[in-house]
């Protein structure tokens, strides 16, 4: 007799730990960390497994899913380990992916050297074809051209082919028939995609750099998730696995296999789907996550429970400021990401000081390995977290529950020899000042989320997260004047708990924009039943009912003459185009403080967002973590020159409760600790989040 | 640092400033309307200090990362006693209103704590089109400045928050496209007003005075890291002369000569020597050719020094009034641009002479800018194309190609925009191979863009440069290929056209402008490049077989290196070198 399946577990890999949640169908939440594997990160993870199974003693078949965020996407782009992978593309444009949009995140470096192209220029191929905008075949491609340029691939040993013709967003015919004759000559074991499937949307660098993204991982991704489910099966695990895409939906292993390009913003999506999670479930309808780590700090904004989404980001272009301004750096992919700003700043962060007195915090850092002066593994340059602990925002003896101890006099000398003697402060002093730059420097990524996008981050609460995040998010809000902080349970292993409330979602989009045909609600109707026709295909491609499907739809506008659009949420079965523009102009207003209510306006893309609901039998349910850590005692903690040092009570998360209790106190977990400063009161809410309320200040 | 400046509350607030610097370009590129704004990014923001220096600066065009000093010192000094809050300031013209050129109009809103002036939020675009002879506004052919289109000196668009309608409306009525240029004025209010919120959360946070105290700070501190990095270069007198090919069907040589004397913790730099205005629009206002020389110098400072004016004290330019560098009224200036990328060239090739390996040798010249205009259906249509594309070599590295002039930051335009929304279509785009300079470093690239007229009617201008005299190598690197421009009638017949006609062209459907920018220059001996790099090339197609062999002596079979036969033909060619 087969067992019930109603358990979940979430696998969140990161460069040094595998997190592991695994959800009870009571809603308790247990967490595991472990080691990552990089030579085959499915090792760690199929291991993790099956000790959390073991240790709740929960047998393999109860469990009904399987979520997975992966950074091997991202990983396979940084370290140039893609697929051997050639370029198919219209005559006289073989060099748009090298020559990009030629504009560098950098100035006054005479040295700067781009990034190398992920196809060479030897192996971008011309095609003799040409379409004009409205798809129209201008010049017909020969069937033989592409014959003999298929045994040249096969000569070549190429193992993916990627298709970019201009104007293929407008018409896919040429493509597909290039891709089919490629496909017939070099067999199935050569991976071959093309725009007008990838993204089928107008501008021809973005789409083509995202059609080679997708290529150049593309064979890589299938193996590794060939070989996760192979072992997954093995240790007995019989449901579906899924992997959570970088707009926070989950695709299933075949749709990863094919368009693998929506898999590079994986981890930092999960931690902005538990964040919107959350909110929805305390009814906040203004959210801003705050998720920091070890190396960097990431910010989201979330309305009405729902992440905010950008259509492109760049791979490998260090941090990502969510702002154009800073491009070029990176490999970009169009395609939809929760909008996720981060900074390099983290606690692994390295604290320096140039020969002009001038103090920086990051974005050098010193990772997992030596990682803090406290850690004791030889690294010797202070860091954000030594800063930390040396104010007492962390407890100086150990991480992680005790099972790893710290070094706090090795952090303290150092910071007092390389910072505070240089600075002339005393040491207090210093690694508080150190802790407002840091501050400083991470209140940029949420400014990029909330004011660069019209947003005032004084209407928001601030859900916050990751191994520091609840550390420093008092200081944080009360620089940007937020008045709530939400730190919900399981804060440092948050994103690997985000992964079980996700859906299945997948957005179909199409561009209009360029079409000689006139817009009006007739053709938007008939368009968005064609997009709906692809998404019940697509339903019953990843094994879901018809019924289940929820569609949400969305229009591309601009001001005709714009070079970026806004997304405006529109009513597939009746759209309607006044409501469309009077959304727009509002829109418009309220992200750049200006509008016009006469210029003419372009819908530029009609998008229809199909999601499948698999959490149906969670909602109401709620969230407690095993595993629990308990502790007590004080410790002496320095809060600035302006509050002074303070004896504070150490506490763990239940001894709060509904009722407000003045700050300063620190509540310690397993896996994070949350730091209430005087100027701060906090309370547990019923579903066991601790809010924390900074008073009115002048 | 000296109390009572505290190093952590400077480092945010400068923080804060390039902050609100950035959001102010962010908001300009994200809703602005016209291509040349929002695509080739075209336009700078800033932040300024109440006595109008520059305190931070977005990061967006390097050589305009100069241009507001003299409008600002000329709006405090003739407007600083009546400002009022509310007030928005609109300028243009380059005579006596500290403008550029008349494309590029400035928008500037004085910011108030109260009563008290705090500050000024800046803006500066280049405008698809202000009126005069042709399409996009910089017609090369003008002949004064009156030709050029709408002069606009300082004068206020908005009086203590009252929209002065009447100027809306002058603006409206000079422009080929008003929807463009209206667009992208309100795009520069609006990030004037997101640099007026954030300034107030600063005040907000430290206080004006205190504010003010790190301004003043912020100048001083890069005023004295300037120096520091002025020191560390070799004392000495650099001469160089560079060219600009000159206008029209015949023409005469412009020189740019520049004497740069490196003297302790000072730079002077004097153009005397330069060749006088001319009766074509390429005259130089001298905003520009203060903005070029700084950022040559930056780019050989080290290290991170911040976008304040006070990093150009030490600094001194002068050009010879009455000349192509500093003219006199009514010199026509829309096309001037091409002389900035020349002065930033002549000021890096005099300091190739004093630190050869800390320059990078000739880039491709500047920006091509391509005016397009005409009607089509019964519409009328301006496109204004501003092409940039290539490097030169440097001490050890190869030109990069596909990146935008150093002195510039600016994009290309998507093809398939350009296709959808006007009457061109673009035959191709790309690199062109053997252009690059050769050196033990090579320079990069030169490319081609080729534009088919659809339309039923099209007028176009050009400006370039770079053919006569193309971008220079350095330490014994070649020059990079020359630019070319042809136009290629439906006969398929393609004849030259020069660099900077003094006129405009009318086209008809199916004929194309074809653009070829010039290649970067070398670095170093052509015949010290390792013959691997040379096959990297060829597999590349970006060297050919006769280019590795001509070139740099480098013989290649079936994909390989002929290392025999490439050691025989590199003797002879050095011999024949002696």
């Amino acid at each position: 007799m087969s067992a019930v399946k109603r358990h979940k577990i979430g696998v969140d890999i990161g460069g040094t730990f595998t997190d592991i949640t695994l959800l009870l169908d009571d809603g308790t939440i247990f967490s595991h960390k472990l080691p990552s594997t990089p030579d085959d990160y499915s090792k760690g993870i199929t291991e993790g497994v099956r000790e959390i199974l073991s240790v709740n003693n929960i047998s393999a078949d109860e469990i009904e899913g399987l979520i997975h965020a992966t950074t091997v996407a991202t990983n396979t782009i940084l370290e140039y380990k893609g697929a051997h992978t050639s370029l198919v593309t219209t005559e006289g444009f073989r060099d748009v992916l090298e020559m990009r949009r030629l504009r560098i995140p950098v100035i006054y470096d005479l040295r700067y050297q781009k990034p190398k192209p992920l196809v060479p220029r030897r192996l971008r191929y011309e095609v003799a074809e040409r379409m004009d905008s409205s798809g129209n075949i201008i010049r017909k491609f020969s069937e033989e051209d592409v014959e003999v340029l298929a045994k040249k691939l096969q000569k070549d040993g190429i193992e993916a082919v990627a298709i970019c013709f201009l104007h293929a967003y407008a018409n896919a015919e040429p493509e597909k028939q290039v891709a089919e004759i490629l496909s017939r000559i070099l067999g199935p074991d050569v991976y071959i995609s093309r725009s007008s499937e990838v993204l089928p949307e107008i501008r021809e660098y973005e789409r083509t750099s995202t059609t080679v993204v997708n290529c150049y991982i593309g064979p890589i991704i299938a193996q590794y998730l060939k070989s996760l489910s192979d072992r997954l099966r093995e240790i007995g695990l019989k449901c579906p696995i899924r992997i959570m895409h970088s707009a926070g939906g989950v695709m299933s292993i075949n749709s990863a296999i094919h368009k693998p390009a929506h898999l590079v913003e994986s981890g930092p999506a999960a931690g902005v789907i538990a964040s919107a999670h959350i909110a929805k479930s305390v009814s906040y309808d203004k959210v801003i996550s705050f998720d920091m780590g070890g190396t960097t700090a990431k910010a989201a904004l979330i309305e009405n429970g729902r992440p905010a989404k950008t259509g492109e980001y760049e791979v490998g272009a260090g941090i990502n400021l969510s702002s154009k301004l800073v491009k070029g750096g990176g490999y970009p992919i169009k395609l939809p990401f929760i909008d996720v700003s981060e900074i390099g700043a983290g606690g692994g962060s390295i604290i320096a000081i140039d020969q002009e007195g001038r103090v920086s915090v990051g974005p050098a850092s010193a990772g997992a390995m030596p990682g803090p002066v406290a850690y004791r593994q030889g690294g010797k340059e202070p860091t954000f977290t030594d800063a930390l602990l040396t104010l007492g925002f962390i407890n100086p003896e150990f991480l992680v529950g005790g099972e790893f101890e710290l070094d706090a006099e090795s952090a303290r000398e150092a910071l007092r020899t390389r910072i505070a003697q240089p600075l002339g402060k005393t040491l207090q002093d210093a690694a508080h000042g150190v802790l407002t730059l840091g501050v400083a420097t991470m209140t940029r990524a949420i400014k990029a989320v909330s004011t660069y996008q019209g947003r005032d981050p004084r209407e928001f609460t601030l859900v916050a997260f990751g191994g520091n995040g609840p550390v420093v998010a008092a200081e944080i809000a009360r620089v940007l004047q937020i008045k709530n902080i939400l730190i919900p349970p399981a804060a440092g292993v948050l994103s690997a708990a985000g992964l079980l409330f996700s859906d299945v979602e997948h957005e179909f989009v199409r561009t209009i924009f360029g079409s000689r045909k006139k817009m009006d609600v007739k053709t938007l109707g008939e368009i968005f039943l064609e997009l709906e026709a692809d998404a019940y295909r697509w339903v019953e491609n990843e094994g879901y009912a018809v019924n289940d499907v929820r569609f949400r739809a969305n229009a591309d506008l601009r001001y005709s003459g714009q070079a970026y659009e806004l997304t405006i949420p529109t009513d597939h079965k009746h759209p309607n185009i006044d409501k469309l523009y009077s959304g727009f102009n509002r829109e418009h207003e309220k992200t750049y403080g200006h509008k016009s209510d006469t210029d003419p306006i372009d819908i530029i893309n009609l998008k229809l967002v199909a999601t499948i609901d698999i959490n149906n039998n969670r909602n109401g349910s709620r969230l407690q973590v095993k595993g629990g850590y308990a502790t007590s005692g004080e410790r002496s903690v320095y809060f600035g020159e302006e509050f002074g040092e303070h004896t504070v009570p150490v506490l763990s998360r239940n001894e709060l409760n509904i009722n407000s209790r003045k700050g300063p106190f620190i509540i310690e977990e397993y896996d994070s600790t949350c730091v209430v400063p005087p100027y701060c009161k906090a309370s547990l809410d019923p579903a066991g989040n601790i809010l924390v309320e900074l008073e009115e200040m002048l | 640092m000296t109390s009572p400046i505290d190093p952590i509350t400077f480092e945010v607030i400068q923080n804060g400033l390039s902050s609100i610097a950035d959001e102010m370009a962010l908001v300009i590129m994200r809703s602005a309307y016209s291509p040349v704004v929002r695509d080739s990014m075209d336009y700078s923001t800033a932040l300024c200090d109440a006595n109008g220096e520059v305190v931070a600066q977005g990061l967006t065009l390097a050589v305009q990362l100069g241009s507001f000093p003299d409008i600002m010192s000329l709006i405090v000094k003739e407007h600083g006693s009546t400002i009022m809050p509310g007030d928005v300031f609109i300028a243009n013209d380059p005579y006596g209103s500290g403008g550029q050129h008349l494309p590029d109009i400035y928008i500037i809103k004085p910011l108030f704590v109260g009563s008290t002036l705090a500050g000024y939020a800046t803006t500066m675009a280049h405008h698809s089109d202000v009126g005069g002879i042709a399409p996009g506004s910089v017609a090369i052919h003008a002949r004064d400045i009156h030709q050029e289109g709408l002069r606009l000196p300082i004068l206020k668009l908005y009086a203590a928050g009252e929209v002065n309608e009447t100027l809306f409306k002058i603006i409206e009525r000079n422009t080929r496209s008003p929807i463009q240029v209206l667009g992208d004025l309100r795009a520069q209010i609006s990030s004037c007003q997101a640099g007026e919120r954030g300034l107030a959360e600063l005040v907000e946070k430290h206080g004006l005075g205190t504010l003010n105290v790190y301004f003043r700070a912020l100048h001083d501190f890069a005023e004295k890291r300037m120096r520091e990095e002025i020191m560390s270069m070799p004392d000495g007198v650099y001469n160089n002369l560079d060219h600009i090919d000159g206008v029209g069907d015949d023409p005469i040589q412009l020189d740019i000569a520049v004497r740069l004397e490196i003297k302790g913790s000072e730079i002077l730099i004097d153009f005397e020597g330069t060749s006088p205005q001319v009766a074509a629009a390429i005259n130089c206002p001298i905003p520009m050719v203060h903005s070029a020389a700084y950022c040559a110098i930056r780019c050989l400072a080290k290290g991170d020094i911040p976008n304040c004016e006070g990093y150009m004290r030490p600094i001194s330019i002068s050009a010879p009034k009455g000349s192509i560098l500093n003219p006199l009224e009514p010199a026509a200036c829309a096309a001037r641009g091409v002389m900035g990328y020349r002065v930033f060239d002549a000021v890096m090739g005099a300091l190739a002479q004093a630190m050869p390996e800390s320059v990078i040798a000739g880039c491709e010249g500047g920006p091509i800018l391509f005016s397009v205009g005409g009607s089509h259906e019964g519409r009328s249509f301006v496109l204004t194309e501003v092409m940039v594309g290539t490097w030169g070599a440097r001490f050890g590295l190869d030109g990069e190609e596909g990146v935008s002039n150093p002195a510039a930051n600016l994009s290309n335009q998507p093809i398939e925009l350009i296709e959808a929304e006007l009457p061109l279509r673009i035959q191709r785009y790309g690199l062109v191979p053997d252009s690059g300079g050769p050196g033990e470093y090579r320079g990069g690239l030169a490319f081609v863009r080729e534009f088919e007229f659809l339309s039923d009617t099209a007028q176009f201008t050009v400006r370039s440069d770079r053919r006569r005299c193309p971008p220079y190598g350095v330490a014994g690197g070649e020059t990079g290929s020359p630019s070319r421009n042809e136009l290629i009638g439906r006969d398929g017949k393609a004849r030259m056209i020069p660099t900077m006609p003094m006129q405009s062209f009318d086209q008809n459907s199916g004929d194309i402008v074809r653009t070829v920018s010039a290649g970067g220059g070398g670095y170093g001996k052509a015949l010290q490049r390792s013959p691997m790099l040379v096959l990297e090339d060829v597999l590349d197609g970006k060297v050919t077989l006769e280019g590795a062999r001509h070139d740099y002596g480098v013989v290649i079979n079936d994909n390989e290196v002929d290392a025999k036969a490439t050691l025989d033909l590199r003797s002879n060619m050095e011999s024949l070198l002696q």
